[in-house]
């Protein structure tokens, strides 16, 4: 009888197992090493109805944060089955190279994940400063009613993610030297900036102080909240380069959140 | 008498140090190494853990809400106090204002969620379908 295996990530052959780690499930599954010459995936037995529950979601985390403090882990995304162990053996030896460049990529390194929310702190200046807010704002108060209101209500949204999306722009063209590379994360609602940033463990501090440093500065125009270590996610893919796909440049934070908004 | 002091705080599920996971979610769901013949577990219910009240930003009652808040700016200015907490809900009648748009928040909220109980998949449907409810109610402003 063939029996579905939940996947959590790839290591290198003779990775130690993290003795407090445990899988998803609950009771927690057990993990297990499945290797194929120089390359190991982390797995378990995939428990019957499993869903994306707090406990597993984090559970698939921890184990990956665990796993990572002993080496290099290429993160498999929250939810992969292999249907059983032939397909993932197969699975695991295809593109070696691919996945040891990875490996070698990922080692030692961290995931920082950095989001910017509106804040409606800065109402008070942006109706001071902003023409067509304020002549809303007279029509509104000449012409009161649901239609004007809504107008009016909706310059401002638009007026305080604007604000918003400048100031996590400025965070990340500082920042981001630090880093040896950004993914953008998925679009989430009412999030301006959602950025993954990769870098050495080491610079974690210094990332986590600079960005802190914004974080005042920037109090009333965004709220930036900055979360990791992470496993890293949003590194799996080879960098766009290595893929020979000419591209003119990474587009810039501000590039990213506008095309996000609109 | 026992003089043994308990401490409860291991028992206590930890909070992970990565922060909390509602602000990791999407990157937990949403990107790792996927291999295409793998299967992905049924993410029935991750809708619901996605919605939040980040959602009602685009919503017509923050529209109106914001529009209140300006209103109350000129009451604040004749009054000369211009003092963030004030204007949402501070002294001088400034709770109104709050108390209104959180209900409003409230109430958005709730019937996001009826929503997505309804279809799973209907959040951005909700998004977009208030967004076209302020479009079509604001014509000539695109």
């Amino acid at each position: 009888m063939t029996e579905q295996i939940y996947t959590y990530g790839i290591v290198r052959t003779g990775h130690r197992l993290p003795s407090e780690a445990t899988g998803v499930g609950n009771p927690p599954e057990r993990l297990r090493a499945l290797s194929e010459g120089p390359l190991t995936i982390i797995v378990s037995r995939a428990p019957g109805g499993l869903l994306a529950r707090r406990r597993d979601l984090l559970a698939h985390q921890e184990t990956l944060l665990a796993l990572a403090s002993e080496g290099p882990v290429i993160p498999m995304r929250f939810g992969s089955v292999a249907p059983d162990e032939d397909t993932l053996r197969r699975r695991l030896t295809e593109s070696p190279e691919e996945k040891h460049d990875a490996l070698k990529r990922l080692d030692g390194r961290v995931e920082m994940n950095l989001k910017a929310l509106v804040v409606e702190d800065s109402l008070p200046t942006l109706v001071r400063e902003d023409a067509r807010i304020r002549r809303l704002h007279q029509e509104s108060r000449s012409r009161p009613g649901y239609e004007s209101s809504l107008r009016l209500g909706q310059a401002v949204a638009e007026g305080l993610a604007r604000r918003a999306t400048q100031a996590a722009a400025r965070t990340v063209e500082q920042v981001r030297a630090l880093a040896e590379a950004m993914s953008p994360g998925p679009e989430v609602e009412g999030c301006v900036l959602n950025m993954s940033f990769l870098l050495p463990r080491e610079r974690e501090g210094a990332f986590r102080t600079a960005v802190d440093r914004f974080v005042a500065e920037y109090r009333g125009q965004a709220e930036l909240r900055l979360s990791g270590p992470l496993p890293c996610f949003s590194f799996t893919d080879p960098p766009p380069r290595a893929r020979h796909r000419p591209r003119a440049s990474r587009p810039s934070a501000a590039a990213v959140a506008s095309e996000r908004r609109s | 008498m026992s003089t043994t002091t308990t401490t409860y705080r291991d028992n206590i599920t930890p909070v992970p140090r990565t922060g909390t996971l509602y602000d990791v979610i999407d990157i937990i769901l949403d990107r790792g190494m996927v291999i295409d013949v793998f299967l992905r577990v049924s993410l029935v219910g991750i809708e619901i853990l996605k919605i939040d009240i980040r959602i009602v930003i685009a919503s017509v009652d923050t529209y109106l809400r914001f529009a209140e808040a300006c209103n109350r700016l000129d009451l604040e200015a004749d009054t000369r106090s211009r003092t963030v907490p004030e204007l949402f809900g501070g002294a001088g009648g400034g709770g109104v204002v709050r108390k209104a748009g959180e209900q409003g928040v409230k109430k958005a909220v709730e019937s996001g969620e009826k929503k997505t109980k309804k279809a799973a998949s209907g959040t951005k449907k909700a998004v977009g379908g208030a967004r076209d409810k302020v479009k079509s109610a604001l014509p000539g402003t695109d």
